[in-house]
């Protein structure tokens, strides 16, 4: 865990601008990495805002579904955030915002509100894109922890979102509350994060099951496992649920607000769009499958520089993209554009720094040294790395040290895979 | 606009290694300046050195330097084909200066230039480049230099002078405070008093290696390097509190008090090791636990080398000795991070380990105060007559000693069985022992008899004690120490004078009989002397040559192997000069 620079100041006091007319949406069949996806469209259909596109295959269904009414035109392969191509549901926008029919709930019970998450698509909202009913399917939930750390730099959406929309949050997080039966939801909000604390202080009163908690200002803080560590003191095997503790972020929560009070389907967020290559930098309301490039040359603008980096969400975990014409999915917060800078790469001179700031609690430095060895990997925890960047960004050699972490992950995979079939 | 395509993450910390070694260089400038003024300015200004003596230790830090840059730049160039920006790029990451650099200043003063550069040579290409370069080598290169040099040429060293500067080698007959200490843990008054107090420790204004004495300008260095975030802090921290705490232990049991853990601390280099050169990133642990139980062995290695072998630096020793433990310590350090166990049972192995050296170490050195014992006391008019005893070297030592109105009168050994009593009677330690019955504290112990003439001492002490309490025996004025020169007789003939003089030198002091005709000086006969390589003066028909331009001593150069004793010679012919002169 480490302080690094926030550069969040830029777009500090800046409204949301609002970009949600696009003249075609690209949406792409895929939840999180998975891109295995069953298509529920074909080419000509007339699609409503809320219609389910396609369906993940598997235990886990969730539907993917369109943000705008139009014309399906046809299918086309777009970059995606993880710097892959996918499968994308071109649709030309016929801007009548025709929403799909929905059922009418009398009063939201458990069972509906499962029901309205999954039919409406919602999914975490912070960057894994994991899908939210599944959270919430387990009857013994003790805590709602709502995660507004944004530990990455430059991005400022989640903080944005709860500035605009403080009173409706509270509110999300309430009906959240009762539905689900937990007796207690804790917003963690960075210390540093003084603003936001006072507004949120403003507010909070009457909402007696909902409490702040203050979280030092270290990265990757908005990690769950590290949240989780730092709030409740508890350390868990695969999911916080073990623990009785569901974590969604700020802006997941305004979207099951939504969809609670209005039954609406999932089709805008906001990202934030910084970095020193922008003439403009903004936080923008963006329809979920624009092209990242319309928005730029509309809104933000590129400034001129010779050599940047297109980045895919935040600068320490983020992918870098080769065209500008990515796509904004639901689980994207960020788009970046730096200017690039070289960094010339040196011997490792063991001074074990990456060891003191992994929070991930393993050896970065032994891993790359043992990058040939299996067995040797296999004894030093590679699978609890959460690719936060941090050995990376702290060595002093500039030596990419995550990619060696990765390398081993892929390479332990591939020797358990060996070993399977045998 | 091109977009790059490249792995994250898209920011970078503002450190880096090279920042890292300049900071560590900065960290070293000020120790190199003390070294400077040390070894240089100081012994400029007394008049013991010339100009070239001024800037030696410069000279002296820079030559090994350029040497392993030099060696590494031709390395990359021969052997690697490196050429024009790929061999800057090299040279720039490979940190060719630092085993150099280091080395200088833990080597002593007196170690001839050649043997320096050879040091490096050897520290850059076996320590370094046989592995394969920086980041790669398994040993701190410096000390594969320094042990080295020290193995092989220590005798040339020593005859050199060893670590004494110019200045030094006049006040100083033993070379460093801790080159004594396996002859007990020694007391205040021989292990500090010699060289001021502790505070002179702190500053540095002591004997030894080049770079190593300032205590100060190492706290100062570490410091800055942790400020700047580029020390493994905690190697030093621990490595310094267990000498500190293991000294503690062992001089408490052994009656000294807090002095003697700090004189352990601020001496023989330990500072400047624990700091500069345990820290080395390549050579140490990268694990959190490994670098505390690294640390830990070191702090109770060097204690051990340090009392328990002939070996009284014994902070090179330790932390070559852990440098190759290093990756079974970063084994340790993964299992602790996974498994909490391993975070305590190394902590459970090293207090033992703490605890018992210490108590080994206490035993092996027993109370002084209680092997003495008074067997019988006997009063006859004025006269006193004690019949004493005190644990000597290998069997018990039993004297008479006679004391009457206050002064002691005799002193008589009656029974010893020390194969090297011989020492004792060669420097009439017994008489010296009654001539500075008043000032017993800051008498000196014999070389080569040291438990012996400590016992006689004790032994002596003690009764005087014993007479005070119960006689009333009060202090007189003390009788002033030995001086470095002094003229114990005078003989005038009919045209020449005859002095015998005596000089402190290598070794012990050296007695001279000097005739003078008409004012010149004639003839110089060597009386007494303690110089094993004495003959090298005699060799040289030295003596001669001082005879023949004793009009211009200076002209005359020391001789090699014997420079203590040679200048010892001509101190000695000036200062009768200088005695002649006052007198008329």
């Amino acid at each position: 865990m480490l302080k690094i620079p926030n550069h969040k100041s830029e777009l500090k006091n800046k409204k949301i601008a609002i970009y949600n007319k696009p003249e075609y949406v690209y949406i792409p069949l895929v939840n999180g990495s998975d891109t295995d996806i069953t298509v529920l469209v074909k080419k000509g259909d007339y699609v409503y805002k809320g219609t389910h596109l396609g369906k993940r295959k598997g235990n886990i269904k969730i539907p993917i579904i369109s943000t705008v009414s139009g014309k399906v035109v046809d299918f086309v392969a777009k970059p995606y955030m993880n710097g892959l191509e996918v499968k994308c549901v071109k649709i030309e926008n016929d801007f009548k915002e025709k929403c799909v029919e929905t059922k009418n709930y009398e009063k939201i019970n458990k069972e509906a509100f499962l029901e309205l998450l999954h039919d409406n698509g919602i999914i975490g909202l912070g960057g894994a894109g994991f899908p939210t009913h599944i959270k919430y399917d387990n009857k013994e939930i003790k805590y709602l922890l709502v995660n507004a750390v944004e530990c990455e730099p430059y991005i400022t959406a989640d903080y944005e979102v709860l500035k605009t929309h403080t009173e409706e949050i509270l509110e999300g997080i309430d009906m959240i509350l009762e539905i689900n039966n937990i007796d207690e939801a804790i917003i963690a909000v960075k210390k540093s994060n003084v603003e936001l604390i006072k507004i949120l202080n403003n507010f909070i009163g009457t909402y007696l099951k909902i409490k702040i908690k203050e979280v030092p200002n270290l990265y990757p803080m908005g990690w769950e496992r590290t949240l989780i560590k730092e709030v409740f003191n508890e350390t868990y095997e695969n999911l916080p649920i073990e623990k009785g503790i569901v974590v969604n972020n700020v802006s997941t929560i305004f979207a099951i607000y939504r969809v609670l009070k209005y039954n609406e389907p999932f089709t805008e967020r906001v990202v934030t769009f910084a970095g020193n290559g922008f003439k403009k930098p903004q936080n923008i309301l963006v329809k979920i499958g624009t092209q990242a490039s319309e928005v730029i040359n509309s809104v933000i603008v590129y400034k001129k520089v010779d050599e940047v980096n297109f980045i895919a969400g935040g600068p320490m975990m983020g992918e870098s993209i080769s065209t500008d014409d990515l796509i904004i999915s639901p689980n994207l917060n960020s788009v970046l554009v730096l200017k690039n800078t070289h960094y010339k790469e040196i011997e490792c001179l063991r001074c074990g720094k990456c060891i003191d700031v992994c929070p991930a609690n393993i050896c970065p430095v032994l891993i790359k040294d043992s990058i040939n060895n299996v067995e040797k990997l296999k004894t030093l925890d590679v699978s609890k790395c959460v690719s936060c960047g941090l050995c990376s960004y702290i060595c002093p050699s500039k030596i990419q040290v995550r990619e060696y972490v990765r390398k081993a992950k892929e390479k332990i995979k591939e020797s358990d895979n060996n070993e399977n079939n045998k | 606009m091109k977009i790059i395509s490249k792995k994250g993450p898209f920011i970078r910390d503002d450190n880096s290694t090279n920042k890292m070694m300049n900071n560590l260089f900065i960290a070293l400038l000020p120790i190199i300046l003390f070294a400077f003024y040390k070894n240089g300015f100081l012994p400029y200004k007394n008049g013991d050195t010339n100009v070239y003596g001024l800037f030696y230790p410069l000279i002296f830090v820079i030559v090994p330097l350029l040497t392993g840059f030099i060696t590494e730049t031709l390395y990359a160039f021969i052997f690697l084909k490196k050429r024009k920006k790929d061999l800057i790029n090299y040279t720039n990451s490979s940190f060719s200066i630092f085993p150099g650099l280091f080395l200088g200043l833990i080597l002593p003063i007196n170690t001839p230039l050649a043997i320096v550069i050879l040091g490096s040579l050897f520290a850059t290409i076996v320590g370094k480049l046989v592995y394969g370069g920086f980041g790669k080598n398994i040993f701190n290169p410096a000390l594969v230099g320094w042990i080295f040099v020290i193995t092989t040429y220590a005798l040339t060293i020593t005859s050199k002078g060893g670590y004494l500067n110019p200045t030094e080698i006049d006040a100083v007959t033993t070379a460093t405070p801790l080159s004594n200490v396996v002859s007990g843990i020694g007391e205040y008054s021989t292990k500090v008093k010699p060289y001021g107090s502790l505070f002179n420790f702190l500053i540095g204004t002591i004997p030894g290696a080049v770079g190593e004495t300032s205590a100060l300008l190492c706290i100062i260095g570490f410091i800055y390097l942790v400020f700047k975030k580029v020390l493994k802090w905690i190697i030093p921290v621990i490595y310094i509190s267990t000498v500190f705490l293991l000294t503690l232990i062992i001089g408490l049991s052994n009656g000294a008090g807090i002095w003697y853990p700090l004189f352990q601390i601020l001496s023989g280099g330990l500072m400047f090791g624990a700091i500069f050169m345990a820290t080395d990133p390549v050579t140490s642990p990268v694990t959190k636990q490994g670098q505390i139980i690294y640390a830990f062995m070191l702090g109770i290695l060097t204690v051990i080398f340090r009392y328990l072998t002939p070996y009284a630096e014994g902070v090179a020793l330790s932390i070559l000795t852990m440098n190759l433990l290093v990756f079974i310590l970063d084994k340790i350090g993964v299992k602790a991070k996974s498994d909490k166990k391993y975070k305590y049972i190394p902590l459970v192995i090293i207090s033992v380990l703490i605890v018992t050296t210490s108590i080994i170490a206490s035993l092996s050195f027993g109370k002084k105060e209680k092997d003495f014992n008074i067997i019988s006391k006997e009063a006859n008019g004025s006269k006193t007559t004690y019949i004493v005893t005190n644990k000597g070297y290998s069997s018990t030592i039993k004297a008479r000693i006679v004391l009457t109105d206050n002064k002691v009168l005799e002193y008589v050994v009656l029974e010893q069985n020390d194969s090297f009593y011989k020492s004792i009677t060669n420097n009439d330690y017994l008489n010296t022992l009654i001539n500075n019955q008043y000032n017993l504290k800051d008498l000196d112990t014999v070389t080569g008899a040291t438990i012996t003439s400590s016992a006689l001492k004790n032994m002596l002490v003690n009764v005087i004690n014993d007479y005070t309490n119960n006689l009333g025996f009060t202090e007189t004025k003390p009788i002033s120490k030995p001086k470095d020169f002094e003229v114990i007789s005078k003989e005038e003939n009919k045209n020449s004078v005859v002095y015998v003089v005596t000089q402190k030198s290598f070794g012990g002091k050296l007695k001279l009989q000097i005739t003078l005709t008409n004012s010149k000086i004639t003839e110089i006969e060597v009386l007494e002397q303690k110089d094993s390589y004495f003959d090298k003066i005699i060799d040289v028909k030295y003596i001669d040559k001082l005879i023949k331009n004793q009009n211009d001593l200076e002209s005359v150069d020391a001789v090699t192997g014997a420079t203590i004793s040679s200048n010892s010679l001509k101190k000695a012919i000036t200062n009768l000069m200088k005695e002649i002169e006052n007198e008329e």
